[in-house]
């Protein structure tokens, strides 16, 4: 909303954002960064989603409507942006503790106590990439602040991590500035966290856990360049906790994981980020945004057949309000990701299909009817009107949506079966999958390659 | 024992954006054209019509663009629509914009 009312302000027209109480304090942190400091937003009282027809009008008419007559004709007050020390700058001299009070007063650290990134600890990060330190990775809102391979380094360092993990993180933060992830939508209220996903030789290299406890900490590759993520959008894109991080509930950072490629060579599959068109034996990193995910256990079955109804039906059983990625709110947005045990992979793999035929029976089983599609883009997104039938016949969503009238036909989640992604990780003896889901447009899935 | 000591350095990014200035504001609403723009959520469009019969009540002659002429804000089009968007305002004659919901 404030981006539109800037793009309005930049051409000379005024404007009036409508803000929800409660996120007077998020506008105001915003608009810092998209260097329009005083622009001025119009109160809406509590949440309209809770409001009955006449409640939201009164309130309208109430505090609302003063809100848009000021924002329109009174002149706000100038406001600046208050100056910074430089990336170079020695911001604290101390003791370990010193360094970390600093740190959280300054709200520069996540909670967890943070390694010092000190001149000789940055350098010893900086040795392990050929890129310039002063490079520009890109600009990260909603701060609009420089991601560059120096503020990666020394961000790499607060997190725990090894320096010998720094191709890693430049790509992590090649992916974060990527348009297409949208890492803007970060502090969104859904709370969505991202998930980084390993492949190529430099999970062995490097030493991530690709098997058994793969989402646990307690593995400092996955463990740290996870909390790396995390202090990135803090420190880099500027999402704070109430200010410019909504999340209504949020989500801790994620672990890094890895796929088990020995396992997916030995079936015949093809590693993830081959789905994104990586060759063999590169390494890369694959980013998305899901807003929570579930563990579906002891999947059983001799053959893939036997397994795909309650592998489906998990699927399903996850998406509610998110299939607003598939039509509607982000069209053609929604990508879930299913990580499959090592053994269910294999059985899965032994009955002949490949991932391509795996992902096409998703396509075809993970379904709901029409009619609970249609009402849960209706009544849980609060668009106006939803109607699949519509939507095919002006052309914005394909015909799979809509082979008849019929409200009771079954509809995919996805536009197409390579919209499922699917990974094989986890516990190398144990017939589980993990679900997540995706956060759409809110958080695209992109994928990096890493660079020695 | 000694305890160690560190110098720590400044962790963010450098900022890239300068601050500049608003558009200038209307002196008045009557007789101008207050364009919607809308992120398809949190009922917008019911909040939108009910600030356009409050403000034809004050300023009769205040006209209104329809949300749908710029389409959605804060979905999949998200860039372009907002890259758009002065275009657009532009082309419809629009003296003022509200944009919601921020919720």
């Amino acid at each position: 909303m404030l981006r539109a009312s800037v793009a309005a302000e930049s051409a000379g027209i005024p404007s009036a954002t409508l803000v929800c109480e409660s996120f007077a304090t998020l506008a105001k942190a915003a608009s810092q960064g998209l260097g329009y400091p005083n622009i001025p937003v119009a109160p809406v009282r509590g949440h309209p989603g809770l409001q009955s027809k006449e409640e939201l009008q009164q309130n309208v008419r109430e505090l609302t409507l003063d809100g848009v007559i000021c924002c329109l004709t009174e002149t706000p007050a100038m406001a600046t942006v208050g100056g910074e020390p430089g990336p170079r700058d020695v911001v604290c001299r101390g003791s370990f503790e010193d360094v970390n009070e600093y740190f959280l007063k300054h709200e520069l650290s996540d909670g967890l106590p943070v390694v010092p990134p000190t001149i000789a600890k940055i350098e010893a990060f900086l040795r392990h990439t050929k890129r310039k330190p002063d490079e520009v990775l890109g600009v990260l809102l909603p701060d609009s602040r420089a991601a560059t391979v120096w503020s990666v380094a020394v961000n790499g360092v607060m997190a725990g991590c090894r320096p010998e993990y720094m191709p890693v993180l430049v790509a992590a933060v090649e992916a974060m500035v990527d348009h297409r992830y949208g890492v803007e939508h970060s502090g969104n209220t859904p709370g969505g966290e991202n998930l980084m996903i390993l492949n190529g030789p430099v999970i062995k290299q490097l030493g991530f856990n690709y098997t058994q406890g793969v989402m646990r900490d307690g593995f400092q590759a996955n463990t740290t360049v996870g909390r790396f993520w995390r202090l990135c959008l803090r420190n880099l894109a500027g999402f704070l906790p109430h200010k410019n991080d909504k999340a209504t509930f949020g989500n801790t950072w994620r672990v890094v994981i890895a796929e088990n490629e020995d396992v997916v060579a030995n079936i015949g599959w093809t590693p993830h980020a081959a789905d994104f068109g990586v060759a063999a034996g590169q390494s890369a990193l694959t980013i998305a945004r899901y807003t929570g995910g579930n563990h579906i256990s002891s999947v059983s079955g001799s053959t893939p057949e036997e397994l795909l109804p309650y592998i489906a039906d998990a699927v399903t059983r996850q998406y509610s309000w998110q299939i607003m990625f598939t039509v509607g709110q982000g069209y053609d947005t929604l990508r879930p990701l299913i990580l499959l045990s090592p053994i269910l992979a294999e059985t899965i793999a032994k009955g002949g299909w490949s991932k391509a035929r795996f992902k096409q029976a998703l396509f075809e089983r993970a379904r709901m009817p029409a009619r609970e599609f249609e009402r849960m883009l209706r009544d849980w997104t609060q668009k106006p009107t939803w109607n699949l039938a519509e939507e095919h016949q002006a052309g914005r969503i394909p015909q799979v949506f809509h082979e008849s009238d019929d409200p009771d036909r079954m509809v995919p989640l996805v536009w197409r079966p390579e919209d499922f992604h699917v990974v094989v990780t986890g516990d190398l003896g144990r017939n589980s999958c993990y679900v997540f889901a995706h956060n759409g447009v809110l958080g695209f899935p992109v994928c990096r390659e890493i660079q020695a | 024992m000694s305890e160690n000591l560190y110098e720590a350095l400044w962790p963010r990014g450098p900022r890239q954006v300068k601050v500049k200035p608003l558009a200038k504001r209307l002196d008045t609403l009557e007789g101008k054209t207050i364009a919607w723009v809308w992120d398809y959520v949190f009922r917008g469009n019911e909040v939108f019509e009910q600030l356009e019969e409050s403000l034809h009540a004050r300023y009769p002659g205040v006209k209104f663009l329809h949300w749908d002429l710029f389409g959605n804000t804060h979905g999949s089009d998200e860039r372009a629509v907002v890259a758009n968007l002065p275009d657009r305002l532009r082309e419809f004659g629009a003296d003022a914009v509200v944009s919601g919901m921020g919720c």
